[in-house]
């Protein structure tokens, strides 16, 4: 008998190539955010508001996952940024490699700003590394206040969590304050924004957020690539 | 159900650490899963032997430890001897899916 200490992670293989990931976009710059929620929490539409309210000049792009289909991605190419689909055919969150495989597409120097919208599911999806600077959790005023306290990975390592839909808030017995402090409950430190993608309300205070953490980005010392305007990219 | 996904990692893992011990087999399989992990230790036992199944890895067994934290760890994996089965030369092969007879001798 010979016992083998391995003492090393299951997905190893998934954050050696999230690790190659992350280095290429500290080298490009490229701020990029791993948004992860409940089906129907509004993820989609939340990057629709958020890609047409972007200010000029600023260069994005979105990966958007799904288990069938390409109806978010026909949704999102609206905004003039290029956006790819990806249809993980079964599997119910995203991995390093197929992030990888689609980001080779795509001259990702030019890009300042990438968001990955993960498949809807608040489980899977929080296990595996995508090369991210960080999580966003988005959580809709028509789910449980509870759902941190039943969910609790993805709270304890989102950065971030987007309340979204509040302008349901008149018509859901919905108590924010209560999201809010399940919310610390798991993680102290998360931030929290109130949004409703339908009316535009919170964007500006989620535009701040965003600008705050390029501007982080930016002031990597790593960064090399060129910056270049959406506008002069195709999909 | 990632709970597959994770079930196909820790059997690549297994094959790979299995390349240097020709002639043996894994006999068991130990993983560290954190409370905050996301898995479901039972949804990947099930996941594992429905992944094992009819295959050389069949008799593996899958051992989990429980953490605290979102530990998704493989700790150790044992190795057994590969018995030499049936006659000299039969077509069979053995559990690391090599012919026998190169083996096995």
């Amino acid at each position: 008998m010979i016992a083998i200490d391995v003492k090393r992670k299951v997905l190893s293989e998934n954050d050696r190539i999230a690790s190659e990931l992350r280095a290429g976009l500290r080298e490009t710059g490229t701020l990029t955010l791993n948004f992860i929620g409940s089906p129907g929490a509004g993820k989609t539409a939340f990057l629709e508001r958020t890609l047409q309210m972007l200010p000029e000049g600023m260069s994005a792009a979105v990966l958007t996952g799904d288990i069938q289909t390409d109806n978010d991605a026909i949704r999102l190419a609206r905004y003039g940024y290029p956006v790819r689909q990806i249809a993980t055919a079964g599997a119910c969150h995203l991995d390093a490699r197929m992030v990888q495989k689609h980001l080779r597409k795509w001259n990702i120097g030019e890009v300042d700003l990438l968001f990955i919208e993960n498949v809807g599911n608040l489980v899977c999806p929080t296990s595996y590394d995508l090369g991210e600077d960080a999580k966003v959790v988005v959580l809709s005023v028509a789910e449980g206040e509870d759902k941190p306290l039943k969910y609790p990975g993805i709270f304890r390592k989102a950065e971030l969590m987007i309340l979204n839909k509040t302008d349901l808030l008149p018509y859901v017995p919905f108590r924010p304050e209560l999201a809010r402090d399940c919310a610390r409950r798991i993680r102290p430190g998360i931030e929290i924004i109130e949004t409703s993608a339908l009316t535009g309300y919170g964007f500006e205070q989620w535009l701040i957020w965003l600008s705050a953490r390029i501007q982080i980005k930016r002031a990597s010392p790593a960064r090399g690539g060129n910056v270049r305007s959406a506008a002069s990219q195709s999909n | 159900m990632h709970e597959m996904g994770i079930a196909s990692s820790i059997l690549e893992a297994v094959r790979n650490e299995l390349l240097p011990y020709p002639g043996y087999r894994a006999a068991k399989v130990s993983v560290l899963i954190g409370e905050f992990a996301g898995v479901d230790g039972e949804s990947l036992r099930f996941c594992f032997e429905a992944s094992v199944m009819d295959t050389p890895m069949e008799s593996v067994e899958l051992c989990i430890e429980s953490g605290t934290g979102d530990e998704l760890d493989l700790r150790q994996i044992e190795l057994e001897l590969i018995e030499a089965q049936g006659p000299p030369g039969a077509a069979t092969t053995c559990a690391c899916s090599t012919k026998r007879e190169e083996v096995c001798a």
